[in-house]
């Protein structure tokens, strides 16, 4: 398996199936006398915005922040070992309502979309 | 039988998917200015359409990943970032037109200009995505797209010297109007060979949940169905050759000049087959674009998506086309002429393709996606040709917009 090729950019599904996001970036631990480990992947706009540049990236986490009205934002993070299956898709052990990962969806849910008639 | 079924109804669908505003106009204005001579840019971009809409279902059906998916996944979001950008755009220009074609449909039939149509149309395909199902949107709304049938039947009434219209399937140099003559076969060539139609049907191969036992549906719904469209717009430019061009009109610069077209073969109704089988493409296209939006974005972020959820189990997804819908029917609204902006959308479509064209070299050829149904020979011939073309019409379109373009 190769991290970037199999892994980064795959689509994330939580323990029901539910499409939460892909990974955007992956984070490795370093620890002196020791090959590299994964620790995690990192999903949401914050960490795609990062590939794309340091302009992008600081513009990106100082909206997030604004938005989400916090010192500061960072990316969603799920631990490596809650990694169940790796597919079509890659799915984690987690139950993605638990997370903070569809805040802004839910946001959506409650303030525009579920305020529609028909939703 | 059941497949028989299913091959029917796919084969119907993409008809209506096929034809929309853009091949109704631009086939009609070649025809027009230059009789048969730009059949063979019809013929070209049907052949091109059927390979890559048959790669985006046969990799849809092994990987069971959209094609917005693989991109993304294959290449990463840093190449991806383009293609979803410039397809966006390009997608935007195209619902818009559409909208304008459903508009100006309106106005023809009741006489109250196209601007006062934009909004309520974006709001009637918007009730329909947001009450709908995939079913009803990909099956019912296409069914109806069979009454554009009625230009192959003029087409066959007005008796032409088949022989000629097998010449116009051989390209040729114009004799006059040279600038515009290309501009004319870059926008066929940009109508037929749209990104929306395969990325629309890799993502509608999921949501039907294809599999390894559709590759024979898929290829008899790609070649039949784009087959299908590809003659219905040979029969619009023939008509058009045959009715516009014996009159004198031969520069099509206004919508209220088509009608035209039906009225010498069936009279009043005629008019009445042109209104409703453009109101009815071109609706049935701005539904299909502004789908097409939402799954790109939901897709290339990896929301959940699926048209038959409600929307507020993919608020993300259902908000994009909301908002694609309505922001796209403003400049009708403010009163762009439809026309115009129609073949300018065209045109950029093709110039648009290397972007959403390269990347099937390399995901029909990639073990891991399609195993042992990768690309054979004439099918990565067939990839290459089409991106080598996008590259041609990218560079060419550009200034023959400027001294061909109406």
């Amino acid at each position: 398996m190769q991290l970037l090729r199999d892994i980064l950019d795959k689509q994330v599904v939580d323990r029901e199936q539910v499409k939460i996001g892909k990974v955007d970036s992956i984070v490795a631990e370093l620890k002196p006398g020791k090959p590299p480990r994964v620790s995690a992947v990192e999903l949401g706009s914050i960490a795609l915005a990062r590939r794309l540049g340091s302009a992008p990236a600081s513009w990106t986490a100082k909206l997030a922040a604004r938005l989400t009205g916090r010192q500061q934002a960072r990316p969603h993070r799920i631990a490596w070992n809650k990694v169940r299956d790796i597919g079509v898709d890659i799915e984690f052990d987690i139950d993605v309502r638990r997370t903070r990962i569809f805040a802004w969806q839910d946001w959506l849910r409650d303030h525009v979309v579920g305020r529609i008639p028909g939703a | 039988m059941k497949k028989l079924l299913e091959i029917s109804l796919g084969v119907v669908t993409s008809v209506g998917g096929f034809l929309e505003v853009g091949s109704m106009a631009t086939a009609a204005q070649a025809g027009a200015l230059f009789g048969f001579q730009l059949i063979w840019a019809v013929v070209l971009g049907t052949i091109c359409i059927i390979f890559l809409v048959e790669m985006a279902g046969r990799f849809a059906a092994v990987s069971h990943h959209t094609i917005a998916d693989g991109i993304r996944e294959r290449f990463g979001f840093n190449a991806f970032i383009w293609p979803l950008l410039v397809t966006l755009l390009v997608n935007f220009l195209v619902l818009s037109a559409e909208i304008g074609g459903v508009a100006i449909a309106a106005e023809l039939a009741t006489g109250i200009s196209f601007q006062w149509w934009a909004l309520p149309v974006a709001f009637l395909a918007w009730l329909l995505l947001w009450k709908g199902t995939f079913g009803l949107i990909e099956k019912g709304v296409s069914m109806l797209g069979l009454v554009t049938l009625c230009f192959v039947v003029a087409a066959v009434m007005l008796r032409p010297e088949w022989q000629e219209v097998a010449v116009g399937s051989v390209p040729s140099l114009p004799q006059h109007d040279t600038a515009k003559y290309w501009f004319m076969a870059v926008s066929i060539l940009g109508a037929s060979i749209s990104p929306y139609l395969f990325m629309f049907y890799s993502s509608g191969a999921i949501e039907d949940r294809w599999d390894k036992s559709y590759l024979g549906t898929n290829r008899a719904i790609a070649g039949l169905g784009m087959s299908f469209g590809g003659t219905i717009s040979v029969g619009v430019l023939i008509v058009a050759a045959l009715v516009l061009g014996a009159h004198g009109v031969t520069e099509v610069d206004d919508y209220n000049q088509l009608p035209l077209m039906l009225i010498p073969i069936f009279g009043f109704w005629g008019f009445v087959l042109f209104v409703a089988s453009l109101a009815i493409a071109c609706f049935g296209a701005a539904l299909e674009v502004a789908l097409q939006q939402a799954y790109l974005v939901a897709q290339g972020f990896g929301w959940n998506w699926g048209e038959d959820l409600k929307p507020r189990d993919d608020p993300g997804f259902s908000l994009v086309y909301t908002l694609t819908l309505f922001l796209a029917a403003v400049p009708i609204a403010l009163g762009l002429d439809p026309l115009k902006l129609t073949i300018f959308s065209m045109a950029l479509t093709a110039a648009s393709l290397p972007l959403t064209v390269v990347p099937f070299l390399f995901l029909l050829n990639d073990d891991r996606y399609v195993g042992e149904h990768r690309n054979g020979v004439v099918s990565n011939a067939a990839v290459i040709f089409v991106i080598a073309l996008g590259f041609v019409l990218a560079v060419v379109s550009i200034p023959l917009q400027i001294f061909g373009g109406t």
